[in-house]
């Protein structure tokens, strides 16, 4: 099925980066749980190991097929959502989980995977300059679906990175200036319908702690205090690995997920940041150049779409951390603990590799 | 892009990914900008606030210096007690904590949370005392469940307690929790929030001979408040102890012979200055206000009209009556105005400056001369001196023995008293000096305003021909002078520019008034040659009188005697005031008496004891 042609067609130089990104992520997993039993170091050595063995089966097939069925993937994620919704059970204030015997898997990070593969479908034939209606109006629908159930579990936050997948599509499908504004106007309608109506009062909370940080040190602000006070105190050099005053003694709220970045900056300083930022970055420009070396319409927006779907949750990350983003509860890909996460992000990561390397395989 | 086999025209979608990655590159640049502001601009902030974050400073209290009477007794303990105190920083919910805590320690919920918000003010990691000296029960139960409370911490402390109550207690003083005001303030500066400090008498003025040293315990904390080990520990400091002049005995008696009455008494030693008693009445029992102890108390306490809390030996003024007329007589004797054998008639009344001015005695004394006039404490024969001095020099006079002047005692909030002259009524009154004035000036009434320990310690001078002393209640070993805010005492006397042979006639007088059937023949004592003064004042302003009738009490003047004994090596002062107690005579020279004999008693053991 694969012949060695592909497999010398794999750009290693992006897995390599990846794992790279991957251990640093495990180092400091490390740094802030090895006091606390999980060992969620090893169980993130593992999980990557298995998205690792997921991501080299998964390239198996090609993502022409894939995308070709696509629709059927959709239809059937879609009911593990509505499922979700009124069979799951509440772990972590969301019904976002599916209980195995050995672990929960959250649906909602997968759907992320397909809705790629189905906008690629949509796109796949469109050839137009300019975005029109149909296409757009469909491929909003196909995104709204999915954001609706995974909105209503309560996770917004996972929601919320459905829809850097929806703009990168319209973004290459050709949207124009126009059509941005006119969405800037129903988002606005949109956000303040849903501060009335949809969302909770601790998301609600969250946004205003955004806004007034100082105001309530012992409440809903508190992550962000305490991620500032980690990641200001840590200086150009820090104060050494394992030697985080933060993190160590647990001020720093969900330290190895979402706030793993706060404890780079918390131990290794302005410098290390500055570090993980550039192997990130190096990552992700990796991606981006990947955008053109496929060999067809569908390929390029996969490529692209998974980029985005990253580069989303890196910076909703990290602007999280030093304060400029509500706490949304969206991890750093690659870096932050959890299963579902990474393994989502290794399956995009999967994709672009399954492109890059038939990139020359005549159909 | 050589080699990529692109079927399809895609450079259009390209340019537009390179666009994206574009904003990407300036989204980065302006993340490590925001990154440099936090971790290098705002580093010191931060830096500070972790330090704040997991390390909880743990007063360890000091035991507070013990306060004993000249004879080791002790007047002021400690006790070991427990308390617990809440830190709102490790509080998730404070609401539900408040409720759960409440529950925990069976108290008022509102109380609790009342409690919490009066300290709102203060940093979130600062413990706020909840309850104190808590019962076994209650520690075991806070103890037990130390770790679903990670937010109350108990603390061992010593505690004041004063194992004679009432006894000295305006001396003593008593000690307060700190309140916010105070701290925000800054007036004790080493000291914590829910720390008791000395709110007056001794445990004031020698706070920081008697605070010792708060030790403190620092300790990483984890976010949850449990600690995970210590940093530093420093040793508290135990405060110094501080040995009082009074004498337990004299003490003790002079507030029994006050019960019932409002007044103050003094005993202290003319050599010296040592105070040997200082009682004022009413009192009350200092242990109550150790206490966080029910407001209504307080108010109660406060608000009484017989001011329980009011130290009257040095706080309280009074018109010093016929006392003032020692004042007088020397003053004269040193202006050479008089001798011993001036003789004036006293027929019961005079007309001075146009006015009438009667004596005590209705139908007259007769010829007064010095002896017999402060003997009899005629009225008429101070009228004389009073219209040959005039006013400039009675209050020259006045001031030179101690009046209108604080006498340096340690203990805080002493009164100066008033020495009227006629620049003094212009300023305030704005009104001319009446001569009719000095006439009442001259027998103690009038504007003039003493405290009886400026009557104790003129008799002191007295007694002494002509050197004063500085009273002082705390023995001069252990008095540190780091914690001394007064100057010297005791030993720093000087002397007055009058002839001792002048204070050898006035003694005579006094000695003729306790023994030769004077208006203080009530302090007599058998072999003990007791020289003394009575006064009886009458009452100041319309005010008072108005507030006294109100208070269904009968209008009496107030009572004084001062005197001292033996005449010729004077070992010890008295000086009594009884408010409202009628005639000197009758009420405060009995009293004097009774202190004058146990005086004599216990020192004539101690003599004895000596010589075997």
């Amino acid at each position: 099925m694969v012949d060695r042609n592909l497999l010398g067609n794999i750009d290693w130089t992006l897995i390599f980066l990846l794992l790279l990104n991957s251990f640093v992520g495990v180092i400091f997993i490390y740094s802030c749980s090895h006091y606390s039993p999980g060992n969620f170091y090893l169980k993130q050595i593992l999980w990557i190991i298995l998205s690792l063995v997921v991501l080299f089966l998964f390239l198996l097939f090609d993502y022409k097929v894939l995308v070709t069925y696509s629709f059927y993937f959709y239809f059937v994620i879609i009911c593990i959502l509505g499922g979700v919704l009124i069979f799951g059970r509440f772990l972590r204030g969301a019904k976002s989980w599916i209980v195995f015997p050995f672990f929960h898997a959250q649906p909602s990070e997968i759907a992320k995977i397909i809705l790629i593969l189905l906008l690629a479908f949509v796109f796949s034939e469109f050839k137009t300059e300019r975005l029109s209606w149909g296409k757009g109006a469909l491929s909003a629908g196909v995104v709204a679906l999915p954001f609706i159930l995974v909105a209503l579990q309560p996770d917004l936050g996972t929601a919320l990175s459905y829809l850097p997948i929806f703009l990168a599509s319209t973004i290459l499908a050709g949207l124009n200036k126009k059509t941005v504004i006119f969405l800037l106007i129903i988002s606005l309608i949109l956000g303040l319908f849903a501060w009335n109506f949809v969302l909770r009062d601790y998301q609600k909370k969250r946004l205003t702690t955004l806004i007034f940080p100082g105001q309530d040190p012992l409440g809903s602000s508190y992550h962000v205090t305490q991620s500032k006070i980690a990641i200001g105190s840590g200086g150009l050099l820090g104060k050494g690995y394992k030697k985080g005053t933060q993190s160590q003694l647990r001020f720093l709220p969900a330290r190895h997920t979402d706030f793993i970045f706060s404890v780079i900056g918390e131990e290794f300083g302005f410098l290390g940041v500055t570090l993980a930022l550039f192997l990130y970055f190096i990552f992700l420009l990796r991606l981006f150049k990947s955008v053109g070396q496929s060999r067809d319409r569908a390929g390029v927006y996969i490529v692209f779409m998974v980029a985005m779907m990253i580069v989303f949750q890196f910076l909703v990350n990290v602007m999280m951390v030093i304060g400029f983003f509500p706490v949304t509860g969206i991890p750093l890909p690659f870096y932050s603990y959890g299963g579902s996460s990474l393994l989502t992000n290794y399956l995009g990561i999967s994709l672009v590799l399954n492109v890059k390397m038939r990139r020359f395989v005549n159909v | 892009m050589k080699g990529n086999r692109i079927y399809e025209d895609l450079f259009p979608i390209i340019r537009r990914a390179n666009g994206i990655l574009f904003l990407l590159k300036i989204i980065f640049i302006f993340l490590i900008l925001s990154f440099w502001k936090v971790q290098i601009l705002d580093h010191e902030k931060y830096w500070q606030r972790s330090e704040a974050n997991r390390i909880r400073e743990i007063a360890l209290p000091s035991h507070r210096g013990l306060i004993l009477d000249r004879n080791g007794k002790i007047l002021a303990d400690n006790r070991g007690s427990f308390k617990v105190s809440l830190i709102r920083e490790n509080c998730k919910d404070l609401d539900k904590s408040c409720r759960r805590v409440a529950r925990l320690l069976k108290m008022d919920e509102a109380v609790l949370k009342e409690r919490i918000k009066k300290y709102e003010s203060l940093p979130l990691f600062k413990p706020i005392v909840v309850k104190e000296n808590l019962s076994l029960e209650d520690v075991i139960r806070i103890e037990a469940r130390k770790l679903e409370f990670p937010e109350l911490i108990l603390q061992t402390e010593p505690k004041r307690f004063y194992p004679f109550g009432n006894l000295a207690a305006h001396v003593v003083g008593y000690i307060q929790e700190l309140s916010p005001q105070d701290i925000e303030k800054g007036l004790y500066e080493k000291k914590r929030l829910g720390d008791l400090v000395g709110r007056t008498g001794v445990e004031k003025e020698f706070e920081p001979v008697l605070a010792g040293r708060d030790g403190k315990l620092l300790e990483v904390v984890d976010s949850l408040g449990r600690a995970k080990g210590e940093v530093s520990k420093q040793e508290p400091g135990k405060g110094k102890d501080l040995t009082l002049t009074l004498d337990f005995d004299l003490q003790k008696k002079a507030e029994e012979l006050l019960e019932g009455k409002e007044g103050a008494v003094i005993v202290l030693d003319p050599r010296t200055g040592e105070i040997l008693a200082l009682a004022s009445y009413p009192t009350y029992d200092p242990n109550r206000f150790i206490n966080r102890f029910t407001s209504e108390e307080w108010i109660g306490i406060v608000n009484s009209p017989v001011f329980p809390l009011e130290n009257r030996a040095i706080r309280g003024l009074y018109s010093p009556g016929s006392i003032f007329k020692l004042t007088m007589a020397l003053g004269a004797l040193d202006l050479g105005l008089i001798n011993d054998r001036t003789t004036f008639f006293c027929s019961g009344t005079i007309r001075i400056y146009g006015q009438t001015f009667s004596c005590m005695a209705k139908s007259g004394h007769g010829s007064m001369n010095l002896y017999s006039g402060i003997r009899n404490s005629c009225n008429i024969f101070f009228y004389q001196l009073g219209k040959m001095m005039d006013i400039e020099r009675i209050s020259y006079y006045a001031e030179m023995l101690g009046f209108g002047k604080k006498t340096g005692v340690d203990l805080i909030g002493e009164k100066e008293g008033l020495v009227p002259n006629p620049a003094w009524k212009e300023k305030v009154k704005n009104e001319p000096w009446q001569p009719g004035e000095t006439i009442s000036v001259s027998i103690g009434q009038g504007p003039l305003l003493v405290t009886p320990i400026q009557v104790a310690v003129q008799t002191a001078l007295i007694a002494n021909r002509g050197r004063s002393i500085i009273p002082h209640l705390v023995k001069s070993g252990s008095r540190e002078k780091e914690g001394s805010g007064s100057q010297a005492f005791g030993s720093e006397s000087e002397q007055v520019k009058i002839d001792p042979s002048n204070f050898e006639k006035v003694i005579r007088g006094m000695w003729e008034g306790v023994n030769n059937e004077g208006t203080g023949r009530a302090a007599k004592v058998d072999q003990f040659d007791v020289c003394g003064k009575t006064g009886s004042t009458q009452l100041m302003s319309q005010e008072k009188i108005d507030q006294i009738r109100g208070m269904g009490k009968e209008i009496k003047t107030h009572s004084w005697f001062t005197g001292f004994a033996p005449k010729d090596h004077p070992q010890v002062v008295v000086t009594v005031l009884v408010e409202y107690g009628g005639m000197g005579g009758a009420t405060a020279a009995p009293i004097a008496r009774q202190l004058f004999e146990l005086y004599r008693e216990n020192n004539g053991r101690q003599k004895s004891s000596g010589q075997y």
